[in-house]
């Protein structure tokens, strides 16, 4: 489906709960424009037809414009949506940094409602940067790692 | 949209030592004052006030007025640009699974 998912140097966030609706009222909220921006952001061209190309203006960084390129790889009514998720600039690291993702929703019918799980696949993990790596678990670790990444990142020319 | 100032601006603001120590005394507390943090830290409460409105401007602290006081605490998503992409989006998809909770209680009760 995409390089990324398939490298084995890449991680998945994966989000997985049930929801007490009907997987076609889900199935809507996912794909309609008006309401996937009442939950998630306002998408700029989006359409649950295969091949489709979207946008999401996110915060930008650096030299990157903060856009989210999409476009639609999947589509199983009420069951699987698909959509590739790229951004970032290679001037940038961390938040900002080139992304080259997938996002996967899958529905499934379960007697109290629906399970939705989200995987978010595709992360390239920073390399011999044990502080960033740390960042993953939570922002008071963050705290305590920011008198290194601070130094860090100080001197880089990302910042002017 | 996701409310935080840019990876610069985060960073400028903490690559001082004295005002990184004022925002980790803030995270260290639910709340605190001025003259809370002021107490035992070696500088005026003028200096300390400037410190916090720079944290405020870069959006990592928030501040709370009561009476003649103003008490802050810290805005953890004022750190999302520092953190890798990884744990912006762990947070973001659990933000967006509440936000999606909510809707399909409103849309469907």
């Amino acid at each position: 489906m995409n390089g990324a998912a398939l490298k084995a140097d890449t991680q998945d966030i994966v989000v997985d709960e049930v929801f007490p609706h009907a997987p076609e009222t889900i199935w809507k909220a996912l794909t309609s424009g008006d309401l996937i921006a009442r939950w998630l952001m306002a998408p700029t061209g989006f359409e649950a037809i295969e091949g489709t190309h979207f946008t999401y203006q996110t915060t930008p960084s650096g030299e990157w414009d903060g856009v989210i390129r999409c476009q639609v790889l999947q589509v199983i009514p009420n069951q699987r949506l698909a959509y590739a998720w790229k951004g970032g600039h290679a001037a940038n690291s961390g938040y900002g940094s080139p992304l080259d993702t997938v996002v996967t929703w899958v529905l499934t019918k379960v007697e109290s409602g629906t399970r939705v799980r989200l995987v978010h696949s595709g992360f390239v993990l920073p390399k011999n940067d044990v502080a960033y790596q740390n960042m993953s678990n939570g922002w008071k670790k963050v705290v305590r790692n920011l008198d290194a990444v601070v130094s860090e990142q100080d001197g880089t020319k990302s910042l002017h | 949209m996701i409310e935080s100032a840019d990876i610069t601006t985060v960073l400028r603001t903490l690559a001082d030592p004295t005002r990184r120590a004022v925002f980790e005394r803030v995270v260290g507390s639910d709340e605190i004052s001025v003259v809370e943090l002021t107490r035992g830290s070696g500088v005026t409460q003028g200096a300390i006030s400037q410190h916090l409105k720079s944290l405020k401007q870069a959006g990592l602290v928030a501040e709370r007025p009561e009476g003649r006081n103003v008490y802050y605490r810290a805005r953890p998503e004022g750190l999302e640009p520092l953190a890798d992409w990884m744990g912006h989006y762990g947070v973001f998809w659990r933000d967006r699974f509440a936000n999606l909770r909510n809707l399909l209680k409103e849309i469907d009760p």
